[in-house]
């Protein structure tokens, strides 16, 4: 825990997950999230495009970038929620990490730590 | 007795142009829309930075072409075909649109003429996408409207020219040349030129590596592209059955035929032999590639209508399924010996589409034809002097454009340099030619001045020295 008791879940996922992930975490009561389409490269293997007959490697797979942020919600809660909605067992599902967030600030409000997550 | 016939005759006339000329102007309109049709195609074929340039090309050589093309080219087209035909008269008076007497229809035939000739220059910015100066290609679409094809519809079109009947060629071998719609005379050329111009401008950067392997740039958009080849296609319906240009016929006596057997051959062979290449092109790119591929289907589509252009009013209904089927195969090979063994960068493979299919499916023509259209459409072998012609054609009209089209880039080289500088191919020819960007992400905040020099910490300027500005005033002993 950061002195802040605020936490940033940041998941790269497959992009067909993404429902998934969203249900499970407006299930465990943390809806807010940002999105990104990103692409990167992990385990799983390249994989060959073909334009006019000539193949070449794609090594950076399109995957989503899930970020939450959250302070009275446990970080370990919402690493399990988006572990099962993301989860199918190949290569390729993407990882999840937790970051301590130093402050917050609600921009509409001005509220700052806690109150503004 | 004989006034009122007379006059019964006139009037016959006059519904008879009507009719026939009110349906060549609603084709010219069809046959523009294949304009946002290439624009498409190639424009889904080319990275997401030189889309803007893609378009540009295709603008340009319609809005330049069509004023060259009035101006010039309509009068080359003219007196090409006087020039190679013996006994012919020259007038120049009346090869100018705007020169001579102005009959009724002389300005509909100019815009018949136009839309055609714009196809042909359109095809060529495919194959030299993404590298060429854009200043080059504005002079080789000019030369291209004024001259290199306008004498191709001179030789082969109309009643007089070098590859008809009464031309010098077609007069010493007796028959004359055949390509209904311009399978040749309009796509081959377009597609030899963008050969010729692929080539003499050199491949996009990195597009073979050092030991001269191809390695493939996709293009950004697949569905641009298919999409653009459909809209291409329903053009075409236009391209080949408007070419029928005769619907209705007044007799002398005022009686009216109905050319109804001649459009319907027409429009079904084009339809069959744009589905006949579609399929084939599939079959192959499946055969090679392991999966049936959406843009060899595409091309494969557009290849069997180049193919049966030509042949479309002359063949039999299985004559033009084979020519599909024939040109549709071969595209995908044909675009392989392109670039892997003339390692010529043809972006959107405009040879293996337009030039390849239509030399084949003109050659093919008096293989596949039909002894007329009397109903019964049987078929009938043209004799091996009309499947000489075919093939001397095809020469000619290959000949004359490459020989024309390496004289104009010559010429633009000296005048403009063919290529954009590498630096300019690296960020795209959108920023380096025209200053736009086509798929703009975050822009500024629209404000219609520039924005207050921003600082880092809201303060005075950052400079890179770590310096502080002084007051000039100040004394800086």
């Amino acid at each position: 825990m950061s002195e802040s008791d605020i936490e940033m879940i940041v998941a790269v996922i497959r992009p067909d997950k993404l429902g998934d992930v969203k249900q499970s975490l407006a299930e465990i009561g943390a809806p807010s999230l940002t999105v990104t389409n990103v692409s990167g490269r992990g385990s799983q293997p390249s994989k060959t495009g073909q334009w006019r007959g000539e193949e070449y490697v794609v090594d950076l797979h399109q995957k989503v970038k899930v970020e939450c942020v959250v302070a009275e919600i446990p970080a370990e809660d919402v690493v399990e929620a988006i572990k099962e909605g993301a989860h199918t067992g190949e290569k390729g599902d993407g990882k999840i990490f937790v970051l301590p967030v130093e402050s917050a600030t609600q921009i509409r409000t001005g509220k700052e730590g806690v109150e503004a997550v | 007795m004989i006034g009122e016939l007379l006059l019964q005759s006139e009037s016959a006339m006059a519904i008879q142009n009507s009719v026939n000329y009110v349906w060549v102007l609603v084709v010219c309109f069809l046959i523009f829309f294949m304009q946002p049709g290439f624009a498409l195609l190639e424009s889904g074929q080319v990275r997401a930075k030189n889309v803007g340039n893609v378009l540009m090309k295709n603008m340009t050589d319609w809005t330049v072409g069509v004023l060259v093309f009035f101006l010039v080219g309509a009068g080359v087209t003219a007196i090409s075909g006087a020039l190679t035909t013996s006994g012919a008269e020259l007038s120049i008076e009346s090869a100018m649109p705007w020169l001579g007497e102005v009959g009724s229809t002389t300005f509909i035939g100019w815009l018949f003429g136009a839309v055609f000739a714009m196809t042909a220059a359109t095809i060529v910015s495919g194959a030299v996408a993404e590298r060429m100066n854009f200043k080059a290609y504005v002079f080789f679409a000019a030369v291209m409207t004024a001259i290199i094809y306008p004498v191709m519809p001179g030789f082969a079109w109309g009643n007089n020219g070098l590859l008809t009947a009464g031309g010098y060629l077609g007069d010493a071998i007796g028959v004359g040349y055949i390509d209904f719609a311009g399978a040749t005379v309009v796509h081959m050329c377009g597609g030899i030129a963008g050969l010729v111009a692929a080539y003499m401008v050199g491949p996009r950067k990195g597009r073979y590596d050092e030991n001269g392997n191809s390695q493939p740039i996709p293009g950004h958009s697949m569905l641009l592209a298919v999409l653009g080849t459909l809209i291409l296609a329903f053009g075409w319906y236009g391209f080949n059955v408007g070419t029928q240009a005769t619907v209705l016929s007044a007799g002398a006596d005022g009686a009216f035929t109905f050319n109804g057997t001649a459009l319907g051959l027409v429009a079904l062979n084009t339809t069959l032999g744009m589905g006949a290449g579609g399929v084939a092109a599939m079959l192959v790119s499946t055969f090679w590639q392991g999966k049936p591929d959406p843009l060899w289907t595409a091309n494969g589509l557009l290849a069997g209508l180049v193919g049966v252009t030509g042949a479309v009013s002359s063949v039999t209904w299985w004559g033009a399924v084979l020519i599909g089927l024939v040109v549709g195969a071969l595209v995908l090979p044909t675009f392989r010996w392109t670039v892997d063994s003339l390692k010529i960068d043809d972006v959107c493979g405009v040879f293996a589409v337009h030039g390849g299919a239509g030399a084949i499916g003109t050659i093919m023509i008096p293989l596949v034809a039909t002894s007329g259209t009397g109903g019964t459409f049987a078929y009938e072998f043209l004799g091996f002097d009309q499947l000489a012609m075919q093939i001397v054609g095809v020469l000619v009209i290959a000949a004359w454009t490459i020989i024309t089209t390496m004289i104009t880039l010559k010429i633009a080289d000296a005048l403009f340099g063919l290529r954009v500088s590498d630096e300019e191919e690296d960020i795209g020819l959108d920023q380096g030619e025209h200053g736009v960007s086509v798929y703009p992400e975050f822009t500024g905040d629209g404000a219609p001045e520039p924005s207050p020099t921003v600082t880092a910490d809201g303060g005075d300027d950052v400079r890179t020295d770590g310096g502080r500005p002084t007051d000039a005033t100040e004394d800086t002993e």
